[in-house]
């Protein structure tokens, strides 16, 4: 069974819902969030889908986190705005950081703006870094109920633990 | 029948326990004017996510959860319906107010009237899904889908016209989600 350090600190930290949908650089977490209880993981088809089911779940009562490529906050910034930003519904996200030069075409465009865009809609960001789990995670679940927003902790390469 | 009747006879079929997940704009509006209650949630943007809302609820209580959806709604978040259908959320119940077009924006048609949504349901692996005329029969039609299996879905085919506009429900967001998130957590 893959272990996730990352997952085991969001855990800690209170989260109990997990929906997103899996990229090359979150292979870890992806593989441990297999272990979560069948009610507590959606696998989801879109990243849309993923932030809505999590205002549900939020509804219900849960913590719940978004996991995604950074492409996919693209077709989230609907649901994002008009739900999540418009009714001041937490959400902590953990977002791949895609896009540098030396990555592959399809990831660039987008992948080199996540910030401005994040930062164009008011949404606070983090880099990961390595052995910082607890702390970011810790800061992830705080600032998002704080603030009633979704707030993002990026993650690079080295940073899948 | 009209949609916002059907609506309303929907409401009148559900227990006080169940949780509602009504779609973004007319169909939150009626249900608000037919029957406002706490564990209703009502959306107002994010077109395409009504089921997707209701899942993420289904799937982390053990109420029963009524989605009230439209059909350009559902079409627009059609992988919604792939979501519940894997995960299968015994306690879901789908309603597809179903008036082939996209009435709020000026009656636009829908392809709504060539793609047969239960058909999707059913491939998608909603056990028990149906379409239904609101004729005479649609109290017993409603009764069928809310004794079946879940999740279930109903498609049933309303009038294109309403009779009349339904006001804006006069909460902000704020108070809408914070209503509906204590009614349920007690938070």
């Amino acid at each position: 069974m893959t272990v996730s350090r990352r997952l085991e600190a969001l855990r800690e930290a209170g989260v109990d819902y997990v929906a997103g949908v899996p990229c090359s650089y979150l292979k870890t977490f992806f593989a441990a969030c297999g272990a979560l209880p069948p009610a507590s993981y959606l696998p989801a088809v879109r990243e849309d889908h993923a932030v809505a089911a999590c205002v549900g779940a939020w509804l219900g009562g849960r913590r719940a986190l978004a996991v995604m490529q950074n492409s996919g906050i693209g077709y989230c910034l609907e649901v994002l705005t008009s739900l999540h930003l418009m009714y001041g519904v937490p959400l902590p996200m953990l977002v791949s950081d895609r896009g540098a030069p030396t990555d592959f075409e399809e990831h660039r465009i987008l992948g080199q703006r996540t910030r401005q865009l994040l930062d164009l809609f008011g949404i606070p960001w983090r880099e990961a870094r390595p052995g910082r789990e607890k702390v970011e995670a810790r800061w992830l679940v705080e600032t998002s109920e704080k603030e009633r927003t979704p707030v993002v902790l990026l993650v690079g390469k080295g940073t899948d633990v | 029948m009209t949609r916002a009747e059907v609506v309303a006879l929907t409401l009148s079929l559900l227990s006080e326990d169940d949780i509602v997940v009504a779609a973004d704009g007319a169909i939150s509006r009626e249900a608000y004017r037919a029957h406002d209650r706490e564990r209703t949630f009502y959306m107002l943007g994010s077109m395409g996510q009504v089921a997707s809302i209701a899942l993420g609820l289904a799937m982390t209580r053990l109420e029963r959860v009524v989605a009230l959806d439209g059909d350009g709604n559902l079409l627009m978040g059609f992988g919604g319906l792939a979501m519940v259908g894997g995960i299968k959320p015994p306690n879901l119940y789908h309603l597809v107010l179903d008036n082939g077009c996209y009435a709020t924006t000026g009656g636009q048609p829908a392809l709504s009237q060539k793609v047969d949504l239960s058909a999707a349901a059913l491939g998608a692996g909603y056990p028990w899904a149906r379409r239904s005329f609101s004729d005479d029969h649609a109290r017993s039609a409603l009764e069928s889908w809310l004794a079946a299996p879940g999740p279930a879905f109903l498609d049933i085919a309303v009038d294109a016209e309403e009779r009349d506009q339904a006001p804006r429900i006069p909460m902000t967001p704020e108070e809408m989600v914070a209503r509906a998130r204590a009614a349920l957590s007690g938070e």
